[in-house]
């Protein structure tokens, strides 16, 4: 008889992900599922309450990422009442969602994945954690832990308590930025990038030969992709139109709110979670892993590989240098955490452009807006993904529909073959360790850790 | 989408060294206990407050004022389903 082999908890993480692997008599890989607990209930939850309050509420129930939920929302509802931002307004909101980026990075890079290639793969879990990162590295550990919370504390300065974000408004902010606060935010942004680059230099020696050296082709599928870019292709974590690539490099470029042209949700039996595949492709959707069908990825290697370009310099050498060795599309799972850096020194030059916009500091932060009838489609790029906000409303403003599309819905079935990838090449005649698994897992860390 | 569910403090150890002995907290909800690593948090919690955790980090802490409009929220979403029938998370 075949045997079921479950991770549960995910190391890292833990709470909401599970890894079912399924052995048949041979101990070969049968089948392999990650299963994502999702909640479904917020889109009926949300109906008949006021639409200006979303943006509020959405923050204290998807808390992961508050400030992803918080902006998505609230463009969505400038839709359904038809009013713009003001234009600083809309600068302000742009530089929360890319300090909250720069947040995030730093954790998902240092925290949760660099133990992973930094140290041993085999190592004891008590060793393969930031601690053992710490004591083999420890200027990098001191540098990351003195950065650890200066994008928190830099949002604070202008945009109010953290925890639950409240600061965007409909058509625009809440409150002013002040000039002396622009001048030390501008000093920080700059302290950011200085770190950004190096770290960045710190992994092209320590750490990226391995994900293309030992590591090279675990959890490797061919998808398509999808990100956001602007009028010129380049990528944009803000604003933009998005980008769907075939897994060959052809693309179409379409506007957030056409989404439902382009992408349908479907729901496997055995997962709470829905799924999004490409319904433009016309191939419908399939995980077989002999021919899956209809399956793209989103998240920081596949902005990287639907954009022509990068907007700051810096990060243009970086992707340059990333194309040149890899080309494009890049297939290779774990490389998403290379792009994942590409994308930090990115946010920390788009944070120092931001702030040396003059009109950031603009008092008028937002425009007239009456709540009304409408539909409105809410998108930016959130750390995990491309993250959409759909909502219509009545006469009175009140949510009468919702649909939320969140970043590691489109990544769910990908990541469903990368581990059947990684566990059938990985393991055979019923032989697992704990260093298997924990390569396994990687495939996942890769995409959500 | 990822639930961010805050579970309160009950205990904080460790912190005599930054780097090689940092604090770390016990939390709890529900009767599970586990302990959390604070390296990523915005304010160092007290005992008594609750942090949202995302993958073995405290991220956030919050007031325990603050956690109950929270969970509150969350109750008042997953009564909603239960009227239709269904349990959050349950595949439709």
């Amino acid at each position: 008889m075949g045997h079921q082999i479950t991770i549960h908890p995910v190391t890292r993480i833990e709470g909401h992900a599970r890894i079912d692997l399924h052995l048949d008599e041979a101990g070969q890989v049968s089948d392999a599922q990650v299963a994502i607990s999702a909640l479904r209930g917020f889109e009926q939850f949300v109906i008949g309450r006021p639409a200006e309050e979303i943006p509020r509420i959405v923050t204290r129930i998807c808390g992961i990422c508050p400030w992803m939920h918080h902006l998505a929302a609230v463009k969505a509802v400038d839709g359904c009442f038809g009013v713009q931002p003001s234009v600083s307004g809309h600068l302000l909101r742009e530089l929360c969602q890319i300090l909250a980026h720069i947040h995030d990075k730093i954790l998902h890079f240092f925290f949760l994945a660099a133990p992973d290639f930094v140290l041993d793969p085999q190592a004891d879990l008590s060793v393969r954690n930031i601690m053992g990162l710490v004591r083999q590295e420890p200027e990098l550990a001191g540098r990351v832990v003195r950065m650890r919370q200066l994008a928190q504390q830099m949002l604070a300065r202008f945009a109010g308590k953290a925890i639950h974000p409240v600061a965007a408004v409909v058509s625009g902010f809440s409150c002013a930025m002040q000039e002396d606060v622009r001048q030390s935010l501008l000093a920080d942004a700059r302290e950011l990038l200085d770190f950004a680059c190096y770290a960045m230099d710190f992994a092209k020696k320590q750490a990226f030969e391995r994900l293309t050296g030992e590591f090279d082709g675990l959890g490797s599928i061919t998808t398509g992709f999808m990100g956001t870019v602007d009028g010129q292709g380049r990528l944009r974590l803000y604003e933009g139109q998005l980008r769907l690539m075939e897994p060959g490099g052809a693309y179409e470029d379409f506007q957030a709110c056409d989404y439902q042209q382009y992408l349908a949700e479907h729901v496997e039996p055995w997962s709470s979670a829905k799924m999004v595949y490409a319904k433009s492709w016309g191939e419908g959707f399939s995980l077989n892993p002999e021919q899956p069908k209809g399956i793209y990825r989103v998240n920081t290697l596949a902005r990287l590989n639907v954009c022509d370009a990068m907007a700051t310099p810096r990060a243009q050498q970086e992707l340059e240098e990333f194309r040149s060795r890899f080309g494009r599309p890049v297939q290779t799972t774990l490389l998403y955490h290379w792009a994942r850096l590409v994308e930090l020194v990115y946010a920390c030059e788009r944070s120092i452009e931001l702030l040396e916009e003059q009109d950031i500091i603009n008092p008028q932060v937002r425009n007239v807006a009456e709540p009304g009838a409408g539909r409105g489609i809410g998108h930016v790029e959130a750390p995990r993904g491309t993250l959409i906000h759909e909502y219509a409303t009545d006469e009175q403003g009140c949510i009468t529909h919702a649909n939320l599309i969140v970043g590691t819905t489109h990544n769910i079935a990908p990541m469903n073959l990368s581990v059947q990838q990684a566990a059938a090449s990985l393991i055979s005649n019923g032989q697992v360790d704990e260093g298997i698994l924990n390569k396994v897992e990687m495939a996942v860390r890769a995409y959500d850790p | 989408m990822c639930l961010a569910i805050p579970m309160q403090v009950v205990e904080l150890r460790g912190g005599s060294d930054e780097l090689l002995d940092p604090q770390v907290a016990m939390v709890e909800s529900d009767g599970v206990r586990k302990e959390i690593r604070l390296e990523m948090v915005d304010r160092v919690p007290e005992v008594g407050d609750y942090v949202i955790i995302h993958a073995g980090f405290a991220i956030r802490s919050l007031s325990e004022e603050e956690a109950e409009i929270n969970l509150k929220l969350m109750r008042q979403m997953a009564e909603a389903l239960e009227k239709e029938g269904r349990l959050p998370g349950a595949p439709e």
